[in-house]
């Protein structure tokens, strides 16, 4: 039997999953992706079963991993913005 | 900074008569050091020649790629066309990628590591997507997409028994390419049942079973319709289907497959369809489901090594089942959350619209696929409209149909007029479309179909109390 994962790690594996989300340059996915991790892990918020926790925490960490690949390759290939999201300001000439 | 005092007086008196002089005192008097660059006006800027084009540099074609941060950035429309197809999920792309670097291999070859890695990755896919329709993964069979899948199942079920069975039943408002096989089939001398279908878009479950003959080989009724998200009957479907023996059940489930709860054993189906880029794949895959127990006997329509049952011959594309299979399996996990999501979607889309704008439509079975909201803005044309939807990828119907300006043949059947089945729009949410886009959508049809009506005379007369209807418009 396995020990379940710490409240912290947990909380640390929930941050950098939300952090990862939000790297994500297309809109789409990005909001899905933060809006998922959020909605997973409050399921998960008053769980004390160990067994499940740990397998929750395993499943998690090969899915940031996954998710870690999918944002290099979404910002090596990121499109433009959607017209919903806050436009880039428009550059104006710096003088000198 | 004398120098840049200088130099605007000099534009100011004249260019050519004060550079010599100005020159010379700038480097005179000022001494540049490190915390004072020179200014853009220090530089010595002339007007291109007469003959330079814009887009032809001494005879180069420069083509910029037009990516975020280049210099003519624009922003990208919103996309609800999610029954057109669907963004590849960058999970199923992270799944997919090994295999198009590393791991290249064969699937069918048996003599070597590439060849058996490839082999077990189709058959973890295959593993996914039986999963996913509650099937044996011995009864699936990966093909090129839905529309390779539906022309195997009809054409191969109505040529296998030919002898003795000449007889197909469909519905109106299938799939074109369902409906261009059976086509096909009637032109080799069967004979088609087109059943109609009532008026919110579901087939009448008596005229279904009135029309199954002794000489009846299919029945073919798609799950979720394609135009308006309408969900036949399927239990009861394959309930009287299999009360007729010899009489195979073959279902289109490229709308439904991964959106809505599927078992084919539940269904009673014989042969379902689905295909990848609806569920988050990519395009040019999709899978058959061929039951064997009791076995289905069909015809294929390709010839070779025989691979997939002999069904299928041709080499496996082992990327993309692998996508295919990591889409079924996302889709099976994320199912009931999609489903939450795109319904709170579809309610807010509808709500906002019938808040601000009347005589609107839906069109199809309230209770069908929320994703899938088909709507007919009434006294306006939905072609102008989906003009006027510059920042808004949306669709008047299918995909196929979407180059002619013929109104939809689904809505014709489900009974809706011609003016009404020339102004529907379809709305197709999904997994990654958020509310904002929906709010944004909500506020831009509202605009647009105001001032489009504002321009209608005919919006006028309805304004004024004249029934359209009543007007005897050939009197000029």
């Amino acid at each position: 039997m396995a020990t379940p994962p710490t409240r912290q790690s947990l909380l640390h594996l929930y941050s950098s999953m939300l952090r990862t989300s939000q790297s994500f340059s297309s809109y789409n996915f990005r909001q899905y992706f933060v809006r998922r991790t959020k909605s997973t892990f409050r399921e998960i918020q008053n769980e004390t079963d160990p067994a499940k926790l740990s397998a929750f925490y395993d499943e998690k960490t090969k899915e940031l991993a996954a998710l870690k690949r999918s944002a290099i390759v979404n910002q090596l290939y990121g499109g433009w913005r959607l017209v919903v999201e806050d436009q880039k300001p428009s550059k104006e000439k710096s003088n000198s | 900074m004398l120098s840049r005092v200088s130099s605007k007086a000099g534009k100011t008196v004249g260019r050519s008569a004060l550079r010599s002089s100005v020159a010379r005192l700038a480097v005179k008097e000022s001494r540049r050091n490190i915390v004072q660059p020179s200014g853009a006006d220090r530089a010595s800027v002339v007007d291109v020649p007469s003959t330079y084009q814009e887009d032809n540099m001494l005879g180069f074609k420069l083509e910029m790629p037009r990516r975020e941060g280049s210099v003519s950035e624009k922003a990208r429309p919103i996309y609800l066309d999610m029954q057109a197809t669907t963004p590849v999920d960058p999970r199923v792309l992270d799944a997919m990628l090994p295999y198009f670097t590393d791991q290249y291999g064969n699937p069918h070859s048996r003599t070597h590591a590439y060849g058996w890695e490839a082999e077990k990755a189709v058959e973890d896919a295959r593993k996914h997507v039986a999963d996913l329709i509650g099937a044996d993964p011995k009864d699936i069979i990966f093909t090129s997409g839905a529309t390779e899948t539906n022309n195997m199942a009809i054409k191969g079920v109505a040529r296998f028994h030919k002898d003795r069975k000449k007889h197909i039943i469909t519905t109106q408002t299938e799939h074109k390419c369902v409906l261009d096989s059976c086509r096909k089939l009637q032109e080799e001398g069967f004979d088609v049942t087109y059943l109609p279908v009532q008026k919110n878009g579901i087939i009448n479950l008596e005229d279904l079973e009135a029309a199954i003959r002794s000489d009846t080989s299919l029945v073919s009724i798609m799950t979720v319709n394609n135009e308006t998200g309408v969900i036949q009957p399927m239990k009861e479907i394959g309930e009287i289907v299999r009360k007729h023996r010899g009489v195979y059940l073959h279902t289109d489930a490229a709308q439904a497959a991964g959106k809505i709860p599927l078992d084919v054993n539940e269904l009673n189906v014989d042969l379902m369809s689905i295909s990848g880029h609806k569920i988050y794949g990519p395009k040019g895959i999709g899978a058959a489901y061929v039951r064997r127990r009791p076995r289905v006997r069909l015809e294929p329509i390709m010839s070779g090594g025989g691979q997939e049952r002999g069904l299928r011959s041709g080499t496996l594309p082992s990327t993309l089942v692998v996508g295919l299979g990591e889409a079924a399996r996302l889709a099976k996990l994320e199912m009931a959350r999609d489903h939450a999501h795109i319904k709170q979607l579809s309610d807010r889309l509808i709500n906002g619209i019938n808040a601000k704008v009347n005589h609107v439509v839906r069109n199809g079975d309230v209770d069908g696929y929320p994703g899938c909201v088909n709507l007919s803005f009434a006294y306006v044309e939905g072609e102008s409209l989906l003009m006027a939807l510059k920042d808004i990828a949306l669709s008047s119907g299918s995909a196929c149909t979407s180059a002619s300006l013929e109104p939809s043949y689904v809505l014709r059947a489900l009974g809706a007029a011609e003016d009404m089945a020339h102004s529907s729009l379809r709305f197709g949410m999904g997994r990654f479309t958020t509310e904002a886009e929906v709010d944004y959508v909500v506020e831009k049809i509202v605009a647009v179909v105001q001032r489009l009506r504002d321009m209608s005379p005919l919006w006028e007369m309805v304004q004024e109390g004249i029934d359209i209807n009543a007007i005897d418009w050939a009197q000029h």
